[in-house]
């Protein structure tokens, strides 16, 4: 396994714990304004975020554990029935995703984002079909999936509008952690791409 | 045979990424245990300095902490040496708890928890943070107690040389005199890098003066303080009312 | 606006004072009960129900909160539950044996995160080596929270969400706004906490929090709960 250079590494930690806590600060914002969660996804964008400036590993257990940890601190999403756990699976899928499009095979953000949208669907359609069963859910996944999907559009909606707009503005500040593109190997390369088994 | 210096700077430069030189050349030394204001207005490259010393900026020219040079390679050793408190604490207390925060240092160094937790106790006591507030999280302190708990994180490496940032950014006059009396116990070599002049009067002998990256001045302070006008000339100190 | 954004009551009570490892036992021992145990006959959940009370009263929990904190799980676990009761009988008992269950087990969650410190919970995750990456992250974004809340009372277009008569639309812009600036800012943060661990000699590896010794009493404690809830539930399921 190569070594990490730790002040990669320290930054992408505290990156993805001020990330994290977007995560949780935004849904105590949009629910105090009385909108419910499901049709912004203001837990989605620090995510989709993340995804774009973490290496991959590390924005998936982001996405995984940010659901579980809101649940836990601040009762939303519900553990029961089981939505925080199917947030957590969507949520480190999306971002996996994203982490490998966009920094790994270096494709445009508008890729990857587009395809997290789409896997975060299909995951949570398989994760949907996994949970009925086991937990007795009395709705059909099928239903709750397109549900999901049609309250969501708005929130789909800021994902597209804000998150390219959070990771360009940041990239400029902080180019460490802009990845290096294929056309240009000189770009200034994130040494975070080191930390993968 | 002289004593070899705490800190050794030797034309010391530096420049921003985008061509500005926020260093020009800065040499100094400061001797074990002397206490030195760096002092500027903001701009001057204060900041940048400190930032260069511990090695997260890349500067030209030397830097010696405690006979270590600062070389690719030897940075953690030079760190341990030299300890750097920020400007602001909240962003050199990144733990859950206090106490977690302050053994950071040691257990990084591989420490046992037993031999971490007691250079933690005493860096608590050196800086008179009162041991209930080691199980607290970072955002139930004051301001002050923050400030102080920032630096025990630091005194835990026992230091040769420490390097302050603007110790005094949003402390009230109690607090101010806390971590001055704070300061004034402690027995390394300190760089206070600070514009404010009533902070350091008392507790520094000496003072070097940074205008536009170079360094201008290096003398006593009582001998520096006494020259208004020039101060005021630096951006140090504001003409009296009704004087342009 | 406070500080800190977990359900933490702070209180002086048995159940405050317990170790968390203990109370952990007890809430896996609860939630598991309250899943396995049968929707028919009802007294094994209603057990469990009695358990979780007298549970909150221990803690000083009041009913109140427990209440005021299950009502935004209302809608989901209502609306299932409701449209339940327009199918058969078999449609009927699942539809209230998944609310019930439901309740149960959100209710045992909030019970515990009221009298368990919201760090000690992470660090208690964080002392297992194959949970230490994921709870040193929850610790991580833990303190990351505690400092963004105090940057969100700082920053104006916060309170401009408060602006009485504001169109929604508007707020939601300037929600939308801030949260791109606030972004932006923890980036620029996390460059300078990143340079703070790695000059207090942090070489890329998670340290386990400070060995806690093992108060066997308690455990024994939290572990008698749990086997008393496993009980009810299996005795119903046998019953």
């Amino acid at each position: 396994m190569p070594n990490t250079d730790p002040l990669a590494r320290a930054r992408e930690l505290s990156l993805a714990g001020l990330l994290g806590a977007l995560g949780l600060l935004l849904p105590v914002g949009f629910h105090a304004l009385g909108w419910a969660g499901k049709v912004f996804l203001p837990m989605h964008l620090p995510i989709v975020v993340a995804g774009f400036l973490l290496a991959p590993s590390t924005a998936a257990s982001l996405g995984f554990v940010v659901p579980l940890l809101s649940a836990v601190l601040t009762g939303m999403p519900p553990l029961a029935p089981p939505i925080a756990p199917l947030m957590a699976v969507e949520l480190a899928a999306k971002a996996t995703v994203i982490s490998v499009v966009y920094r790994r095979l270096r494709l445009p953000l508008w890729v990857a984002l587009l395809l997290g949208i789409v896997v975060d669907w299909i995951v949570l359609a398989l994760a949907a079909v996994a949970a009925a069963d086991f937990f007795a859910i009395a709705v059909p996944p099928t239903t709750y999936l397109w549900g999901v999907i049609a309250l969501s559009v708005p929130g789909t909606i800021i994902q597209i509008v804000a998150a390219p707009a959070a990771v360009a503005g940041i990239e400029r500040r902080l180019p460490s952690l802009v990845p290096a593109r294929k056309s240009n190997p000189a770009s200034p390369r994130s040494a975070s791409e080191d930390d993968e088994p | 045979m002289g004593v070899a210096p705490a800190l050794l700077v030797e034309r010391l430069s530096y420049t921003h990424s985008g061509g500005q030189r926020a260093l020009d050349g800065v040499s100094f030394s400061i001797a074990p245990g002397e206490r030195v204001a760096l002092l500027g207005p903001n701009g001057a490259g204060k900041s940048t300095l400190l930032w260069c010393l511990v090695g997260v900026l890349r500067g030209e020219g030397k830097v010696i902490v405690d006979g270590i040079e600062l070389v690719p390679g030897k940075e953690a050793a030079v760190r341990r040496k030299l300890g750097l408190a920020f400007s602001e604490p909240d962003d050199q207390l990144f733990m859950p708890t206090i106490k977690r925060d302050i053994a950071f240092g040691p257990r990084a160094a591989g420490d046992s928890p037993e031999q971490a937790n007691r250079k933690m106790l005493l860096a608590a006591a050196q800086v008179g943070l009162d041991p209930r507030l080691l199980e607290r999280a970072p955002h139930e302190l004051s301001s002050g107690e923050r400030r102080r708990a920032a630096v025990a994180a630091i005194l835990t490496l026992e230091p040769t040389a420490l390097a302050l940032d603007e110790p005094t950014n949003s402390l009230d006059a109690p607090g101010r005199q806390a971590l001055s009396q704070t300061l004034a116990r402690l027995t390394c070599a300190q760089l206070i890098a600070t514009h404010d002049l009533e902070f350091v009067r008392p507790l520094c002998a000496r003072a070097l003066v940074l205008a536009d990256g170079k360094l201008v001045a290096d003398e006593s302070t009582a001998a520096l303080m006494e020259d208004h006008d020039w101060l005021v000339e630096r951006g140090l100190a504001v003409p009296p009312l009704g004087e342009p | 606006m406070p500080h800190h954004i977990d359900l933490y009551l702070k209180h002086d009570s048995p159940l405050h004072r317990l170790d968390t490892r203990a109370k952990s036992l007890a809430l896996a021992g609860f939630v598991t009960a309250a899943l396995v145990a049968p929707a028919s006959p009802a007294w094994p959940l209603l057990g469990l129900c009695a358990m979780l009370a007298s549970t909150a009263f221990l803690g000083r929990v009041p009913a109140r909160v427990v209440a005021q904190r299950l009502l935004p799980l209302a809608l989901v676990i209502g609306a299932p539950f409701l449209l339940s009761l327009l199918g058969g009988e078999s449609t009927r008992a699942a539809g209230g044996s998944f609310a019930a269950r439901s309740l149960l087990v959100a209710g045992a969650f909030l019970v515990l995160v009221a009298v368990t410190r919201a760090v000690d919970l992470l660090e208690t995750i964080s002392s297992y080596r194959i949970l230490r990456g994921l709870g040193s992250l929850g610790e991580f974004i833990l303190r990351g929270a505690s400092l963004l809340l105090e940057e969100v009372i700082r920053t104006n277009r916060a309170w401009a969400l408060r602006a009485p008569g504001a169109r929604a639309a508007k707020r939601v812009a300037a929600l939308t706004a801030a949260s791109v600036s606030l972004v932006g800012r923890a980036a620029a943060r996390s460059d300078r906490v990143g340079a703070a661990m790695v000059l207090r000699g942090f070489d890329g590896t998670l340290l386990a929090p400070p060995p806690r010794p093992l108060p066997l009493a308690e455990i024994g404690l939290g572990t008698a709960f749990a086997l008393a809830c496993l009980l009810i539930a299996g005795l119903g399921r046998w019953a």
